[in-house]
């Protein structure tokens, strides 16, 4: 723009020089897409939280009851009551999972555990379902993976978690390469053994960390020591 | 081969006249007619007989068919590749023809027929035709072509892709040696490990043909002996080092260098003149580079073997390691 | 101004004869990031369209009040609000998909085309030419990821936004779902471009001189 001239020291080129002569225009756009934002996140906010919640809420059904069990409970219109908490536990270290209980006809029908741990590529997040007394495992999903495709990405598909439900939560699961002939055997993906032992091992904390909490908060004892709770 | 003088750069084809009488060009210093490339891709053809013999002779049909797909896919590919370039024939250099059967050498018996075809496609086109043909390819064909289908078919390409249990052949029905000790640690023999009893790519089980193959490729000047000899000595230092400091496993750093494509690998696939270095200190640093990641990916990785990736990665440092080494001219 | 292409002209332009990312070479980092889906590519040309429709209307209705010492920070400003609307808008109605593309949402922020766009054509334009302008390279860039993603997807899954067109036999080639298939696709095609259009100059050439 004009470059001001030094000899002429009129008003006009005295405004030239100041900030708000110089930025208005910045300064204006920036409060109109301020406030835009600002409507835009007050709007969409509520929005995507449930997202993010939902996410993981809609899968509780399944994960307690079975494919089946969550199928027959839709059809009858009966709806299951999720209440989400978050527990501080773990045997090695302090570690905080979000545990949604599912309630259902009055009772708790189990629960599921959000948890991750390492994998193959990157980090994996499973949901863990539980009986209610946390007992034995009820259903296991991926939220979330980047394993090779085509190889550990296999830890997705339905038959080879199919494996988990049943598992006595008491033990410690292996992955193994040959047909499993115990009862704490996972038949690993073939070429994919480490993102199998990786599920096993996030699995195996899990049960180890919740067990007790889970078994304690089910028999009603007070655990409020080492719990917040937070119904939603 | 012309050698031209380090002052003028040759910016194209044409045959430049010599400035002055006397002309001196750095090493090595080639005055054989006789030194041409067909005659290292016919010297590597016949090093390749006692390796190729061996795989017939234990993977039988698998062999001859993982061969013979690579074969001829990779010529069919040269030559379609270099007419689209408008290029001249180039197919009776023979380099199409090693890359093939190196490439039907290094891939797993029961893989099935279309690996070999896309291998053969993209190590040719890819790895040697895009960048301009033979001379000026960055990384090693085959192993261009190797890795593309290792990435593409994970299930196939895999440890586990070796076996199989409907083959009536011994050898493939058995983990690979590699595999059996990294998954269960269990030793395979020092013996079946050096005459090739064993399961693996066809071309990589028999250490004693892959050294027979390869002393005649050194001692022909064809392959420089720098390349092995930085390979095999990293490789026995750093398998010897684990070996004494680790907890005794039976793994030596001899089982080390007789299991999985080392010895093939380091004296037929890292030996190419054209993605190796130029200098005997740079061929050194290359052959040391090479057992250096090798062994980083045995010992680290999800994979057993680690001689492609190594080979690869090593490829493209050379042009560093080409600009470290190669002597400055006088006056420059 | 009268030597400035009309709002045909531009639109037309965008599409190939200057294609942003087989001609300007612009916005490859979404091209290689996001290309692993025919369904997250259009995605990502969509927003893009949007965020280039908005920032070059914006732009080219106060072109006259721009400074051009401060022009780059309006154009960041404008480019910047309008992307995280995308972005907030995704995640609300979109969520899995704002989740697949990931960081590359956000990044259309950084985008070369958006703000080459609002230098070269939104600042001196008016409303109309620059909203066509904006609709041609958008579409160009679209059209750029697509031939791109739909060449990994088919190659790498054997499916076309989510329909198999492969025989069932067909193995998956899963390098071109990974990076290095975006790399060997983006290369192969480039060259293939570059091929088409050398060709059609040389014989443009030859034509022009016989006449």
């Amino acid at each position: 723009m004009n470059i001001p001239q030094q000899t002429a020291p009129d008003i006009g080129n005295r405004m030239h020089h100041t900030f708000i002569f110089q930025a208005w225009l910045v300064l204006l756009l920036a409060s109109f897409f301020g406030a835009a934002l600002a409507s835009v996140q007050l709007t969409l906010a509520p929005k995507i939280e449930a997202n993010k919640l939902n996410e993981t809420r809609e899968k509780v059904p399944e994960l307690v009851l079975g494919a089946a069990g969550a199928q027959a409970m839709a059809t009858q219109n009966r709806h299951m009551k999720i209440e989400q908490q978050f527990i501080e536990t773990g045997t090695r270290q302090k570690k905080s999972y979000s545990i949604f209980k599912a309630v259902a006809d009055g009772r708790t029908k189990g629960w599921v555990a959000k948890t991750s741990g390492q994998g193959y590529a990157d980090k994996i997040e499973l949901l863990v379902g539980f009986d209610s007394d946390a007992e034995t495992i009820t259903g296991l999903f991926v939220l979330g993976q980047k394993e090779t495709p085509g190889l550990g990405s296999k830890i997705n598909e339905t038959a080879w978690r199919g494996q988990f439900i049943g598992k006595a939560a008491s033990q410690q699961l292996k992955a193994v390469k040959t047909e499993p002939s115990k009862p704490d055997e996972i038949k690993a993906i073939t070429g994919a053994t480490i993102s199998s032992k990786s599920v096993c091992d996030i699995v195996n904390q899990c049960m180890g960390d919740l067990r007790q909490p889970l078994a304690d908060m089910a028999s009603g004892d007070s655990v409020a020591g080492d719990m917040q709770q937070e119904n939603k | 081969m012309t050698e031209t003088p380090d002052f003028i750069e040759p910016i194209d084809n044409t045959p430049i006249e010599p400035p002055s009488l006397i002309q001196v060009g750095h090493s090595p210093h080639l005055s054989h007619a006789s030194c041409s490339t067909q005659r290292m891709m016919m010297d590597v053809l016949i090093a390749l007989i006692p390796v190729t013999g061996m795989a017939v002779y234990i993977f039988r049909l698998y062999a001859i068919k993982q061969i013979a797909i690579c074969l001829a896919v990779c010529l069919i590919a040269e030559a379609v590749f270099v007419k689209m370039r408008g290029r001249s024939f180039s197919l009776t250099d023979g380099s199409a023809a090693i890359t093939g059967i190196i490439l039907g050498l290094s891939l797993p018996g029961p893989a099935p027929w279309y690996v070999g075809v896309i291998a053969s496609v993209v190590a040719i086109g890819i790895g040697k035709v895009i960048f301009g043909g033979l001379g000026m390819n960055l990384f090693n064909p085959a192993m261009v072509g190797r890795a593309f289908v290792m990435i593409s078919f994970a299930g196939i390409m895999a440890a586990s892709g070796y076996e199989s249990a409907v083959s009536g052949i011994d050898a493939i029905t058995q983990a690979t040696p590699l595999n059996a000790f990294k998954q269960m640690g269990i030793s395979t023999p020092l013996k079946d490990l050096f005459f090739g009893f064993t399961n693996g790519s066809p071309g990589e089980t028999s250490a004693l043909a892959c050294l027979i193959g390869g002393i005649f490729l050194c001692i022909r000047r064809t392959a420089s002996w720098e390349i092995p000899a930085g390979i095999i000595g990293t490789v026995l230092v750093m398998g010897g080092l684990a070996d004494l400091t680790g907890s005794p496993s039976g793994w030596t750093a001899l089982h080390h260098l007789f299991s999985g494509s080392l010895l093939f690998g380091a004296f037929f696939i890292a030996t190419d003149p054209v993605t190796s270095p130029m200098t005997s200190k740079g061929k050194l640093i290359f052959g040391a580079g090479v057992g250096f990641f090798i062994m980083i990916l045995r010992f680290f990785s999800g994979y057993p073997e680690g001689v492609m990736f190594a080979v690869l990665l090593m490829n493209a440092v050379t042009p560093l390691i080409n600009n470290w080494t190669i002597p400055k001219a006088m006056g420059e | 101004m009268a030597d400035q292409p009309t709002a045909l002209e531009r639109f037309a332009q965008g599409i190939l004869p200057e294609n942003p990312v087989y001609r300007q070479l612009l916005g490859l980092c979404p091209t290689l990031a996001v290309t692993n889906s025919v369904k997250g590519a259009i995605i990502m040309g969509a927003a893009v369209l949007f965020v280039l429709l908005c920032a070059n209307a914006m732009i080219s209705l106060i072109r006259n009040l721009l400074k051009p010492h401060l022009r780059i920070v309006v154009f960041t400003l404008t480019i910047a609000a309008f992307v995280t609307i995308v972005d907030r808008f995704l995640a609300a109605y979109m969520y899995q998909m704002s989740k697949d593309l990931g960081p590359y949402i956000p990044l259309i922020i950084v985008n070369c085309i958006i703000i080459c766009r609002c230098e070269v054509c939104a600042s001196k334009q008016p409303v109309f030419t620059a909203a066509a302008d904006a609709a041609g390279q958008s579409l160009g860039f679209t059209l750029g990821l697509v031939s791109i993603a739909s060449v990994r997807e088919i190659l790498g899954t054997g499916m076309l936004l989510g329909f198999r067109v492969m025989p069932a036999a067909w193995p998956d080639w899963v390098i071109m779902v990974l990076p290095p298939g975006a790399f060997l696709t983006f290369g192969l095609l480039l060259g293939a471009v570059n091929w088409v259009v050398a060709k059609k100059s040389a014989s443009g050439k030859k034509h022009q001189g016989a006449s």
